[in-house]
Protein backbone atom coordinates (compact mmCIF):
# COMPACT_ATOMS: atom_id res chain seq x y z
CA UNK A 1 0.00 0.00 0.00
CA UNK A 2 1.45 3.29 -1.06
CA UNK A 3 1.65 6.56 0.81
CA UNK A 4 -0.46 10.26 0.80
CA UNK A 5 1.25 13.63 0.14
CA UNK A 6 1.43 13.96 4.00
CA UNK A 7 2.27 10.64 4.97
CA UNK A 8 5.25 11.13 2.33
CA UNK A 9 6.44 14.57 4.07
CA UNK A 10 6.07 13.52 7.42
CA UNK A 11 8.08 10.19 6.65
CA UNK A 12 11.17 12.09 5.54
CA UNK A 13 10.88 14.54 8.33
CA UNK A 14 11.00 12.19 10.98
CA UNK A 15 13.53 10.16 9.37
CA UNK A 16 11.65 6.84 9.35
CA UNK A 17 8.20 5.42 7.16
CA UNK A 18 5.45 6.66 9.06
CA UNK A 19 1.47 6.28 8.20
CA UNK A 20 -1.90 7.68 9.01
CA UNK A 21 -2.20 7.75 12.98
CA UNK A 22 0.90 7.76 13.91
CA UNK A 23 2.71 10.41 16.40
CA UNK A 24 5.75 11.98 15.01
CA UNK A 25 7.88 14.88 16.08
CA UNK A 26 9.38 16.65 13.40
CA UNK A 27 10.97 20.32 12.77
CA UNK A 28 9.10 22.72 10.51
CA UNK A 29 10.79 24.44 7.35
CA UNK A 30 9.06 27.47 8.04
CA UNK A 31 6.94 28.82 10.51
CA UNK A 32 4.38 31.82 10.79
CA UNK A 33 2.76 34.06 13.05
CA UNK A 34 0.92 37.77 12.97
CA UNK A 35 0.05 40.09 15.41
CA UNK A 36 -0.22 37.33 17.63
CA UNK A 37 3.33 37.19 17.99
CA UNK A 38 3.39 39.81 20.62
CA UNK A 39 1.75 36.77 22.87
CA UNK A 40 4.14 34.39 21.59
CA UNK A 41 6.81 36.24 22.85
CA UNK A 42 5.55 36.55 25.97
CA UNK A 43 5.48 32.93 26.19
CA UNK A 44 8.73 32.40 24.90
CA UNK A 45 9.84 35.14 27.50
CA UNK A 46 8.45 32.38 30.29
CA UNK A 47 10.23 29.29 28.96
CA UNK A 48 13.53 31.52 29.99
CA UNK A 49 15.55 31.17 26.44
CA UNK A 50 17.52 33.91 25.38
CA UNK A 51 17.61 33.27 22.00
CA UNK A 52 14.79 31.16 19.27
CA UNK A 53 16.52 28.35 18.50
CA UNK A 54 15.92 28.98 14.35
CA UNK A 55 15.64 32.31 13.25
CA UNK A 56 16.16 31.48 9.73
CA UNK A 57 12.33 29.67 9.93
CA UNK A 58 10.69 32.08 11.69
CA UNK A 59 8.29 34.51 9.39
CA UNK A 60 5.86 37.76 10.76
CA UNK A 61 3.58 39.27 9.07
CA UNK A 62 1.63 42.33 10.64
CA UNK A 63 -1.83 42.21 8.98
CA UNK A 64 -4.48 41.94 11.42
CA UNK A 65 -4.64 44.78 12.75
CA UNK A 66 -3.13 47.44 10.74
CA UNK A 67 -2.47 50.13 11.28
CA UNK A 68 -2.63 49.82 14.79
CA UNK A 69 -6.48 50.59 15.81
CA UNK A 70 -5.80 51.71 19.56
CA UNK A 71 -2.41 51.96 21.78
CA UNK A 72 -3.07 48.16 22.94
CA UNK A 73 -2.48 47.42 19.30
CA UNK A 74 0.18 49.73 18.83
CA UNK A 75 1.96 48.54 21.66
CA UNK A 76 1.72 44.81 20.65
CA UNK A 77 3.00 45.73 17.50
CA UNK A 78 6.08 47.57 19.14
CA UNK A 79 6.94 44.55 21.04
CA UNK A 80 7.17 42.67 17.82
CA UNK A 81 9.28 44.58 16.14
CA UNK A 82 11.69 45.14 19.22
CA UNK A 83 11.62 40.99 19.55
CA UNK A 84 12.36 40.98 15.60
CA UNK A 85 15.24 43.18 16.08
CA UNK A 86 16.93 41.43 19.23
CA UNK A 87 16.78 38.14 17.69
CA UNK A 88 17.79 39.26 14.37
CA UNK A 89 14.91 37.33 12.58
CA UNK A 90 15.39 37.81 8.69
CA UNK A 91 12.05 37.31 7.17
CA UNK A 92 9.59 40.30 9.23
CA UNK A 93 6.59 41.54 7.44
CA UNK A 94 5.57 45.16 8.70
CA UNK A 95 2.19 46.73 8.46
CA UNK A 96 2.62 47.48 4.45
CA UNK A 97 3.17 43.98 3.31
CA UNK A 98 -0.81 42.84 3.69
CA UNK A 99 -2.27 39.82 4.96
CA UNK A 100 0.12 36.74 6.30
CA UNK A 101 -1.01 33.70 3.74
CA UNK A 102 -0.66 36.08 0.74
CA UNK A 103 2.40 37.43 1.67
CA UNK A 104 3.70 34.14 2.83
CA UNK A 105 2.87 32.71 -0.64
CA UNK A 106 4.28 35.63 -2.67
CA UNK A 107 7.40 35.54 -1.07
CA UNK A 108 7.91 32.34 -1.66
CA UNK A 109 7.93 30.30 1.66
CA UNK A 110 5.05 27.64 0.49
CA UNK A 111 6.65 25.81 -1.27
CA UNK A 112 6.15 21.86 -2.11
CA UNK A 113 7.14 19.11 0.01
CA UNK A 114 7.67 21.70 2.57
CA UNK A 115 6.23 21.13 6.33
CA UNK A 116 5.39 24.67 7.24
CA UNK A 117 2.95 25.57 10.59
CA UNK A 118 1.23 28.57 11.35
CA UNK A 119 -0.30 30.21 14.51
CA UNK A 120 -3.50 30.88 12.64
CA UNK A 121 -6.08 28.65 11.02
CA UNK A 122 -5.94 29.56 7.54
CA UNK A 123 -2.43 28.34 7.51
CA UNK A 124 -3.93 25.88 5.66
CA UNK A 125 -3.36 27.90 2.29
CA UNK A 126 -0.08 26.73 1.80
CA UNK A 127 -1.19 23.31 0.30
CA UNK A 128 -2.23 25.16 -2.82
CA UNK A 129 1.71 24.44 -3.64
CA UNK A 130 2.12 20.92 -2.01
CA UNK A 131 3.47 21.45 1.17
CA UNK A 132 1.59 20.16 4.72
CA UNK A 133 0.54 23.31 6.30
CA UNK A 134 -1.09 22.96 9.16
CA UNK A 135 -2.29 25.91 11.77
CA UNK A 136 -1.32 25.44 15.41
CA UNK A 137 -2.05 27.59 18.40
CA UNK A 138 0.69 30.53 20.55
CA UNK A 139 1.63 27.89 23.10
CA UNK A 140 2.74 25.15 20.06
CA UNK A 141 4.34 28.30 18.62
CA UNK A 142 6.33 29.59 21.37
CA UNK A 143 7.62 25.63 21.95
CA UNK A 144 8.98 25.97 18.24
CA UNK A 145 10.44 28.94 18.76
CA UNK A 146 12.65 27.33 21.47
CA UNK A 147 12.95 24.05 20.65
CA UNK A 148 12.81 23.60 16.93
CA UNK A 149 10.04 20.58 17.07
CA UNK A 150 6.47 19.58 16.92
CA UNK A 151 4.31 16.65 17.89
CA UNK A 152 1.99 16.18 15.45
CA UNK A 153 -0.29 13.01 14.03
CA UNK A 154 -0.03 11.81 10.67
CA UNK A 155 -3.44 12.25 9.22
CA UNK A 156 -5.79 9.96 7.33
CA UNK A 157 -6.91 11.79 4.21
CA UNK A 158 -10.11 12.38 2.28
CA UNK A 159 -9.77 13.22 -1.65
CA UNK A 160 -11.94 14.86 -3.34
CA UNK A 161 -11.98 14.12 -7.08
CA UNK A 162 -12.79 16.80 -9.03
CA UNK A 163 -13.56 16.94 -12.91
CA UNK A 164 -15.60 19.17 -15.26
CA UNK A 165 -14.90 22.73 -15.93
CA UNK A 166 -16.62 25.76 -14.02
CA UNK A 167 -19.17 27.68 -15.88
CA UNK A 168 -18.61 31.43 -16.39
CA UNK A 169 -19.27 33.29 -13.03
CA UNK A 170 -18.68 30.58 -11.13
CA UNK A 171 -15.94 30.14 -8.93
CA UNK A 172 -13.09 28.17 -7.26
CA UNK A 173 -15.06 29.80 -4.10
CA UNK A 174 -18.39 28.06 -4.99
CA UNK A 175 -16.30 25.26 -5.05
CA UNK A 176 -15.38 24.99 -1.80
CA UNK A 177 -18.65 26.18 0.01
CA UNK A 178 -20.20 23.35 -1.52
CA UNK A 179 -17.70 20.85 -0.19
CA UNK A 180 -18.22 21.94 2.76
CA UNK A 181 -22.01 22.38 3.01
CA UNK A 182 -21.47 18.81 2.03
CA UNK A 183 -19.04 17.20 4.28
CA UNK A 184 -20.01 19.45 7.52
CA UNK A 185 -17.97 22.13 9.32
CA UNK A 186 -16.05 19.07 11.18
CA UNK A 187 -15.96 16.67 8.02
CA UNK A 188 -12.84 16.52 8.03
CA UNK A 189 -11.10 17.12 12.12
CA UNK A 190 -8.19 16.19 12.18
CA UNK A 191 -7.94 14.63 8.92
CA UNK A 192 -5.82 15.65 5.39
CA UNK A 193 -7.94 16.76 2.52
CA UNK A 194 -6.60 16.11 -1.19
CA UNK A 195 -7.82 18.21 -3.72
CA UNK A 196 -7.28 16.21 -7.41
CA UNK A 197 -8.73 15.16 -10.69
CA UNK A 198 -8.91 16.60 -14.44
CA UNK A 199 -10.65 19.54 -13.09
CA UNK A 200 -7.55 20.90 -11.21
CA UNK A 201 -5.36 21.54 -14.53
CA UNK A 202 -8.26 24.54 -14.97
CA UNK A 203 -7.80 26.14 -11.97
CA UNK A 204 -5.46 28.82 -11.33
CA UNK A 205 -2.68 29.08 -8.64
CA UNK A 206 -5.31 31.80 -6.47
CA UNK A 207 -8.18 29.57 -7.27
CA UNK A 208 -6.44 27.26 -5.43
CA UNK A 209 -5.72 29.05 -2.84
CA UNK A 210 -9.18 29.58 -1.81
CA UNK A 211 -9.85 25.98 -1.77
CA UNK A 212 -6.37 25.05 0.81
CA UNK A 213 -7.63 28.23 2.85
CA UNK A 214 -11.04 27.20 3.51
CA UNK A 215 -10.21 23.27 3.94
CA UNK A 216 -9.73 24.89 7.54
CA UNK A 217 -13.75 24.94 7.88
CA UNK A 218 -14.19 21.40 7.12
CA UNK A 219 -12.19 21.15 10.09
CA UNK A 220 -8.89 19.85 8.09
CA UNK A 221 -5.40 19.55 9.69
CA UNK A 222 -3.91 20.19 6.50
CA UNK A 223 -5.73 20.70 2.52
CA UNK A 224 -3.74 20.23 -0.35
CA UNK A 225 -3.25 20.17 -4.81
CA UNK A 226 -0.75 17.63 -5.87
CA UNK A 227 1.72 20.81 -7.99
CA UNK A 228 2.06 20.80 -11.50
CA UNK A 229 3.57 22.89 -14.27
CA UNK A 230 1.33 25.90 -13.53
CA UNK A 231 2.16 25.57 -9.84
CA UNK A 232 6.21 25.34 -10.52
CA UNK A 233 6.02 27.93 -13.32
CA UNK A 234 3.86 30.71 -10.41
CA UNK A 235 7.07 29.32 -7.82
CA UNK A 236 9.59 30.07 -10.56
CA UNK A 237 11.76 33.55 -9.43
CA UNK A 238 9.93 33.37 -6.03
CA UNK A 239 11.07 30.47 -4.18
CA UNK A 240 12.89 30.95 -0.68
CA UNK A 241 14.88 27.41 -0.79
CA UNK A 242 15.38 23.93 -2.46
CA UNK A 243 12.35 22.11 -2.61
CA UNK A 244 11.04 18.50 -3.83
CA UNK A 245 7.93 18.06 -5.31
CA UNK A 246 5.88 15.46 -3.54
CA UNK A 247 2.82 13.42 -4.52
CA UNK A 248 1.00 10.85 -3.22
CA UNK A 249 1.05 7.22 -4.38
CA UNK A 250 -1.55 6.04 -7.01
CA UNK A 251 -2.05 3.16 -4.63
CA UNK A 252 -2.27 5.52 -1.54
CA UNK A 253 -4.87 4.82 1.26
CA UNK A 254 -7.78 7.56 1.45
CA UNK A 255 -10.40 7.13 4.35
CA UNK A 256 -12.77 8.47 1.55
CA UNK A 257 -12.76 9.61 -2.07
CA UNK A 258 -15.71 12.12 -3.02
CA UNK A 259 -16.41 12.49 -6.78
CA UNK A 260 -17.72 16.26 -8.10
CA UNK A 261 -18.52 17.42 -11.69
CA UNK A 262 -17.88 21.58 -11.31
CA UNK A 263 -19.72 21.98 -14.86
CA UNK A 264 -23.18 21.79 -13.54
CA UNK A 265 -22.09 22.98 -9.94
CA UNK A 266 -24.41 26.74 -9.35
CA UNK A 267 -23.24 29.69 -7.14
CA UNK A 268 -23.46 28.87 -4.05
CA UNK A 269 -23.98 31.13 -0.23
CA UNK A 270 -22.64 30.19 3.10
CA UNK A 271 -25.46 31.17 5.06
CA UNK A 272 -25.65 32.53 8.64
CA UNK A 273 -24.34 31.65 10.93
CA UNK A 274 -21.81 28.71 10.13
CA UNK A 275 -19.30 28.18 7.28
CA UNK A 276 -21.26 24.50 6.39
CA UNK A 277 -25.00 26.10 6.24
CA UNK A 278 -24.25 26.07 1.90
CA UNK A 279 -27.55 27.20 -0.33
CA UNK A 280 -27.57 27.32 -4.06
CA UNK A 281 -27.45 31.54 -4.49
CA UNK A 282 -31.09 31.25 -5.73
CA UNK A 283 -32.27 29.75 -3.34
CA UNK A 284 -31.27 33.03 -1.00
CA UNK A 285 -31.92 35.44 -4.01
CA UNK A 286 -33.64 38.77 -3.10
CA UNK A 287 -31.96 38.34 0.33
CA UNK A 288 -31.09 42.16 1.50
CA UNK A 289 -28.14 43.18 3.24
CA UNK A 290 -25.69 46.42 3.90
CA UNK A 291 -22.14 46.14 3.63
CA UNK A 292 -20.54 43.84 1.15
CA UNK A 293 -16.75 42.72 1.44
CA UNK A 294 -14.27 41.79 -1.46
CA UNK A 295 -11.18 40.83 -0.21
CA UNK A 296 -8.99 38.89 2.29
CA UNK A 297 -6.96 35.73 2.69
CA UNK A 298 -9.86 34.05 0.64
CA UNK A 299 -10.75 36.08 -2.04
CA UNK A 300 -8.31 39.08 -2.42
CA UNK A 301 -6.38 37.89 -5.23
CA UNK A 302 -5.91 40.03 -8.75
CA UNK A 303 -8.45 37.19 -10.20
CA UNK A 304 -10.81 38.06 -7.97
CA UNK A 305 -10.64 41.58 -8.04
CA UNK A 306 -10.53 41.37 -11.80
CA UNK A 307 -13.88 39.67 -11.49
CA UNK A 308 -15.87 42.25 -9.54
CA UNK A 309 -14.19 44.84 -12.17
CA UNK A 310 -16.06 43.28 -14.75
CA UNK A 311 -19.25 43.30 -12.99
CA UNK A 312 -18.86 47.04 -11.79
CA UNK A 313 -16.56 48.93 -14.47
CA UNK A 314 -18.91 51.89 -15.12
CA UNK A 315 -21.53 51.27 -13.05
CA UNK A 316 -22.63 52.22 -9.92
CA UNK A 317 -23.38 50.26 -6.29
CA UNK A 318 -26.58 50.41 -4.62
CA UNK A 319 -26.70 53.52 -2.84
CA UNK A 320 -27.92 51.07 0.50
CA UNK A 321 -24.93 49.13 -0.04
CA UNK A 322 -21.50 50.28 1.77
CA UNK A 323 -18.74 48.05 -0.15
CA UNK A 324 -15.44 47.19 1.35
CA UNK A 325 -12.10 46.07 -0.70
CA UNK A 326 -9.66 44.39 0.77
CA UNK A 327 -6.84 43.35 -1.37
CA UNK A 328 -5.11 40.52 0.14
CA UNK A 329 -1.59 42.17 -0.52
CA UNK A 330 0.52 45.29 -1.15
CA UNK A 331 1.63 43.31 -4.45
CA UNK A 332 -2.44 42.65 -5.52
CA UNK A 333 -2.68 46.31 -4.42
CA UNK A 334 -0.32 48.03 -6.81
CA UNK A 335 -0.70 45.76 -9.50
CA UNK A 336 -4.66 46.28 -9.46
CA UNK A 337 -3.93 50.30 -8.89
CA UNK A 338 -1.22 49.98 -12.11
CA UNK A 339 -4.10 48.45 -14.28
CA UNK A 340 -6.86 51.18 -13.04
CA UNK A 341 -8.87 48.56 -11.34
CA UNK A 342 -8.99 50.26 -7.81
CA UNK A 343 -10.00 53.05 -9.74
CA UNK A 344 -13.06 51.50 -11.38
CA UNK A 345 -14.15 50.13 -8.25
CA UNK A 346 -13.83 53.50 -6.48
CA UNK A 347 -15.65 55.14 -8.97
CA UNK A 348 -18.62 52.16 -8.32
CA UNK A 349 -18.90 53.29 -4.90
CA UNK A 350 -16.48 51.02 -2.95
CA UNK A 351 -14.08 52.00 -0.14
CA UNK A 352 -10.85 50.67 -1.16
CA UNK A 353 -8.86 49.51 1.97
CA UNK A 354 -5.62 48.80 2.96
CA UNK A 355 -4.44 45.17 2.60
CA UNK A 356 -4.89 43.46 5.99
CA UNK A 357 -7.28 41.34 8.10
CA UNK A 358 -9.37 43.65 9.55
CA UNK A 359 -13.06 44.17 8.86
CA UNK A 360 -12.79 40.01 8.25
CA UNK A 361 -12.22 39.68 12.04
CA UNK A 362 -14.38 42.46 13.08
CA UNK A 363 -11.69 44.39 14.37
CA UNK A 364 -11.75 47.68 12.88
CA UNK A 365 -12.33 49.61 9.66
CA UNK A 366 -16.17 48.43 8.55
CA UNK A 367 -17.39 46.61 11.90
CA UNK A 368 -21.21 45.71 11.85
CA UNK A 369 -23.86 47.38 13.92
CA UNK A 370 -26.74 45.45 15.52
CA UNK A 371 -28.91 43.91 13.45
CA UNK A 372 -26.64 44.83 9.97
CA UNK A 373 -26.05 41.77 7.23
CA UNK A 374 -22.81 41.14 5.16
CA UNK A 375 -22.44 40.10 2.29
CA UNK A 376 -18.66 38.77 2.28
CA UNK A 377 -16.08 36.75 0.14
CA UNK A 378 -14.27 35.71 3.24
CA UNK A 379 -14.04 32.51 5.21
CA UNK A 380 -16.18 32.86 8.42
CA UNK A 381 -19.51 33.60 8.81
CA UNK A 382 -19.43 32.85 13.21
CA UNK A 383 -21.92 34.65 14.63
CA UNK A 384 -21.16 38.23 15.54
CA UNK A 385 -17.72 37.78 13.76
CA UNK A 386 -17.48 40.69 12.06
CA UNK A 387 -18.64 43.30 14.65
CA UNK A 388 -22.06 43.47 16.87
CA UNK A 389 -22.90 39.70 18.33
CA UNK A 390 -26.52 40.45 16.70
CA UNK A 391 -24.89 41.08 12.94
CA UNK A 392 -25.25 38.20 10.29
CA UNK A 393 -22.56 36.89 7.64
CA UNK A 394 -23.46 35.69 4.13
CA UNK A 395 -20.42 34.42 2.41
CA UNK A 396 -19.95 34.09 -1.30
CA UNK A 397 -17.79 34.33 -4.57
CA UNK A 398 -16.17 37.75 -5.25
CA UNK A 399 -18.73 37.47 -8.63
CA UNK A 400 -21.60 37.31 -6.43
CA UNK A 401 -20.53 39.95 -3.83
CA UNK A 402 -20.30 42.11 -6.96
CA UNK A 403 -23.28 41.60 -8.60
CA UNK A 404 -25.00 41.90 -5.51
CA UNK A 405 -23.35 44.91 -4.19
CA UNK A 406 -24.56 46.44 -8.06
CA UNK A 407 -28.46 45.10 -7.06
CA UNK A 408 -28.54 45.77 -3.23
CA UNK A 409 -29.46 41.75 -2.75
CA UNK A 410 -27.99 38.78 -3.43
CA UNK A 411 -27.99 37.92 -7.14
CA UNK A 412 -27.23 34.53 -9.28
CA UNK A 413 -24.27 36.37 -11.26
CA UNK A 414 -23.76 34.94 -13.76
CA UNK A 415 -25.73 37.29 -16.11
CA UNK A 416 -23.81 40.33 -14.88
CA UNK A 417 -20.53 38.45 -17.19
CA UNK B 1 -4.48 8.94 39.77
CA UNK B 2 -6.33 12.00 38.87
CA UNK B 3 -9.83 12.92 39.47
CA UNK B 4 -11.25 15.58 38.42
CA UNK B 5 -14.54 16.63 40.38
CA UNK B 6 -16.80 19.25 39.40
CA UNK B 7 -20.19 21.01 38.97
CA UNK B 8 -21.80 20.60 36.16
CA UNK B 9 -22.54 23.36 33.34
CA UNK B 10 -24.40 22.00 30.61
CA UNK B 11 -24.36 24.52 27.10
CA UNK B 12 -27.69 23.88 25.66
CA UNK B 13 -30.03 26.15 23.51
CA UNK B 14 -34.01 27.37 23.78
CA UNK B 15 -35.00 23.51 22.89
CA UNK B 16 -32.47 21.90 25.80
CA UNK B 17 -30.03 20.67 23.00
CA UNK B 18 -26.54 20.39 23.63
CA UNK B 19 -25.41 23.22 21.25
CA UNK B 20 -22.85 22.02 18.62
CA UNK B 21 -19.90 23.70 17.03
CA UNK B 22 -19.38 26.28 19.42
CA UNK B 23 -16.68 28.61 17.47
CA UNK B 24 -13.90 30.46 18.61
CA UNK B 25 -15.87 34.13 18.18
CA UNK B 26 -18.63 32.74 20.28
CA UNK B 27 -16.03 31.76 23.14
CA UNK B 28 -14.23 34.54 22.87
CA UNK B 29 -14.90 37.60 20.46
CA UNK B 30 -12.62 39.17 18.24
CA UNK B 31 -12.88 42.44 19.91
CA UNK B 32 -10.87 41.42 22.96
CA UNK B 33 -8.13 39.65 21.24
CA UNK B 34 -5.66 42.43 22.17
CA UNK B 35 -5.34 41.28 25.49
CA UNK B 36 -2.48 39.16 26.61
CA UNK B 37 -2.75 38.81 30.04
CA UNK B 38 -4.59 35.39 30.47
CA UNK B 39 -5.70 36.58 33.66
CA UNK B 40 -7.88 39.10 32.25
CA UNK B 41 -9.54 36.77 29.71
CA UNK B 42 -11.74 35.19 31.91
CA UNK B 43 -14.16 38.17 31.43
CA UNK B 44 -15.03 37.29 28.14
CA UNK B 45 -15.64 33.96 28.41
CA UNK B 46 -18.85 32.54 26.20
CA UNK B 47 -19.16 36.44 25.64
CA UNK B 48 -20.90 35.88 22.29
CA UNK B 49 -22.79 32.85 22.94
CA UNK B 50 -26.80 33.40 23.29
CA UNK B 51 -27.60 32.66 26.61
CA UNK B 52 -24.42 32.60 28.45
CA UNK B 53 -23.08 36.27 28.20
CA UNK B 54 -23.08 35.96 31.55
CA UNK B 55 -21.59 32.59 31.96
CA UNK B 56 -18.52 33.79 33.85
CA UNK B 57 -20.03 35.88 36.52
CA UNK B 58 -22.19 32.74 37.48
CA UNK B 59 -19.05 29.76 36.93
CA UNK B 60 -16.94 28.74 39.68
CA UNK B 61 -13.28 27.35 39.86
CA UNK B 62 -13.50 23.66 39.47
CA UNK B 63 -16.24 23.56 37.33
CA UNK B 64 -17.31 21.28 34.32
CA UNK B 65 -18.42 22.57 30.82
CA UNK B 66 -20.68 19.92 28.78
CA UNK B 67 -21.26 21.21 24.76
CA UNK B 68 -21.86 19.87 21.55
CA UNK B 69 -20.40 18.31 18.78
CA UNK B 70 -17.48 20.27 17.33
CA UNK B 71 -16.83 22.50 19.96
CA UNK B 72 -14.07 25.26 19.20
CA UNK B 73 -14.24 25.38 15.82
CA UNK B 74 -12.51 28.01 13.89
CA UNK B 75 -9.82 30.46 14.77
CA UNK B 76 -6.64 29.06 16.03
CA UNK B 77 -6.85 32.11 18.89
CA UNK B 78 -5.76 30.38 22.05
CA UNK B 79 -7.73 33.09 24.00
CA UNK B 80 -10.36 30.93 23.86
CA UNK B 81 -8.69 27.91 25.56
CA UNK B 82 -6.98 30.61 28.03
CA UNK B 83 -10.58 31.91 29.36
CA UNK B 84 -11.34 28.96 30.86
CA UNK B 85 -7.96 28.69 32.57
CA UNK B 86 -8.44 32.48 34.10
CA UNK B 87 -12.18 31.18 35.32
CA UNK B 88 -10.39 28.05 36.34
CA UNK B 89 -12.58 25.66 34.39
CA UNK B 90 -11.79 21.67 35.46
CA UNK B 91 -13.12 20.61 32.44
CA UNK B 92 -14.90 20.99 29.08
CA UNK B 93 -16.02 17.69 27.52
CA UNK B 94 -17.85 17.19 24.38
CA UNK B 95 -18.60 14.56 21.56
CA UNK B 96 -15.43 16.56 19.81
CA UNK B 97 -13.22 18.96 19.59
CA UNK B 98 -12.20 20.93 16.99
CA UNK B 99 -8.47 19.54 15.83
CA UNK B 100 -6.36 23.11 16.56
CA UNK B 101 -8.51 23.82 20.12
CA UNK B 102 -8.20 20.21 20.80
CA UNK B 103 -4.16 20.96 20.61
CA UNK B 104 -4.54 23.95 22.06
CA UNK B 105 -6.26 23.23 25.28
CA UNK B 106 -4.29 19.61 25.92
CA UNK B 107 -1.01 22.41 25.36
CA UNK B 108 -1.90 25.06 28.30
CA UNK B 109 -3.40 21.88 30.47
CA UNK B 110 -6.84 22.24 30.11
CA UNK B 111 -8.56 19.42 30.70
CA UNK B 112 -10.63 18.60 27.43
CA UNK B 113 -12.79 15.07 27.15
CA UNK B 114 -14.80 13.61 24.46
CA UNK B 115 -17.89 11.40 25.28
CA UNK B 116 -19.61 10.45 22.47
CA UNK B 117 -22.86 10.16 24.55
CA UNK B 118 -23.66 13.33 25.98
CA UNK B 119 -26.83 13.58 23.77
CA UNK B 120 -28.23 10.73 24.75
CA UNK B 121 -27.09 11.55 28.80
CA UNK B 122 -28.62 15.15 28.47
CA UNK B 123 -31.76 14.48 26.45
CA UNK B 124 -32.49 11.67 29.15
CA UNK B 125 -31.88 13.98 32.09
CA UNK B 126 -29.05 11.58 33.22
CA UNK B 127 -27.13 14.70 33.37
CA UNK B 128 -28.18 18.18 34.00
CA UNK B 129 -26.47 21.11 35.05
CA UNK B 130 -25.76 21.84 38.70
CA UNK B 131 -24.96 17.73 39.21
CA UNK B 132 -21.60 17.22 40.56
CA UNK B 133 -19.51 14.85 38.24
CA UNK B 134 -16.52 12.87 38.46
CA UNK B 135 -14.21 12.00 35.89
CA UNK B 136 -10.97 9.55 36.36
CA UNK B 137 -9.37 10.83 32.93
CA UNK B 138 -6.89 8.14 33.26
CA UNK B 139 -9.98 5.23 32.91
CA UNK B 140 -12.81 7.20 31.35
CA UNK B 141 -14.75 6.26 34.43
CA UNK B 142 -17.20 9.39 35.12
CA UNK B 143 -19.42 9.48 37.86
CA UNK B 144 -22.96 11.34 38.11
CA UNK B 145 -22.69 12.04 41.93
CA UNK B 146 -25.71 14.08 42.34
CA UNK B 147 -28.02 11.40 40.51
CA UNK B 148 -25.70 8.52 41.19
CA UNK B 149 -25.30 7.29 37.39
CA UNK B 150 -22.12 6.06 36.10
CA UNK B 151 -21.17 6.54 32.37
CA UNK B 152 -17.95 6.49 30.19
CA UNK B 153 -15.61 9.04 28.49
CA UNK B 154 -12.77 8.71 26.13
CA UNK B 155 -9.39 8.70 28.56
CA UNK B 156 -6.81 10.97 28.19
CA UNK B 157 -3.99 9.52 25.63
CA UNK B 158 -0.90 9.19 26.83
CA UNK B 159 0.65 12.30 25.19
CA UNK B 160 -2.34 14.23 27.07
CA UNK B 161 -2.03 12.96 30.00
CA UNK B 162 1.54 13.46 30.48
CA UNK B 163 1.43 17.19 29.55
CA UNK B 164 -1.76 17.70 31.71
CA UNK B 165 -0.58 16.03 34.44
CA UNK B 166 2.42 18.57 34.09
CA UNK B 167 0.90 21.27 33.95
CA UNK B 168 0.99 22.30 30.57
CA UNK B 169 3.56 21.95 27.17
CA UNK B 170 6.47 23.44 29.09
CA UNK B 171 5.84 21.79 32.06
CA UNK B 172 6.12 18.81 30.38
CA UNK B 173 9.01 20.00 28.30
CA UNK B 174 10.87 20.55 31.36
CA UNK B 175 10.36 17.38 32.71
CA UNK B 176 11.34 15.78 29.54
CA UNK B 177 14.60 17.99 29.58
CA UNK B 178 15.36 16.84 33.55
CA UNK B 179 14.96 13.33 32.88
CA UNK B 180 17.21 13.32 30.12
Amino acid sequence: MGKTLSEKILSLKAGREVKANEVVTVSPDFVLSHDNSAAIIQEFRQIGLKKVAAPEKIVIVLDHVVPAASEKHALNHKIIREFVEEQKLPHFFDIEAGVCHQVFCEQGFALPGLLITGSDSHTTTYGAFGAMAIGIGRTEMASIWATDEIWLRVPETIKFNLKGKLQPGVMSKDVILRLIGDLGAEGANYKAVEFAGEAVASLSMESRMVMTNMAAEMGAKNGYFEPDALCLEWLRGRARKEFEVIYSDPDANYEAIYEYDLSSLEPQVACPHSVDNVKKVNEVAGTSFNQALLGTCTNGRLEDLEMAVRILKGKRINRRIRMLVLPASRQVYLEALKRGWLEILAEAGAVILNPGCGPCLGAHMGVLAPGEVALSTANRNFKGRMGSRDSAIYLASPATVAASALEGQIVDPRSYL
Amino acid sequence: MKIIKGRVWILIDEQGRLIEDIDTDQIYHNAYLHITDISQMGQYALGNLKGYEDFPLKVGQGDIIIAGRNFGAGSSRQQAVDCFLALKIGAIIAPSFSPIYWRNAINSGLAVLRCHHLNDLVSNHRLESGDILEVNVHSGEAFNITKKIAFSIEPMSPVQLAIYLAGNLFAYGRQMVRQG
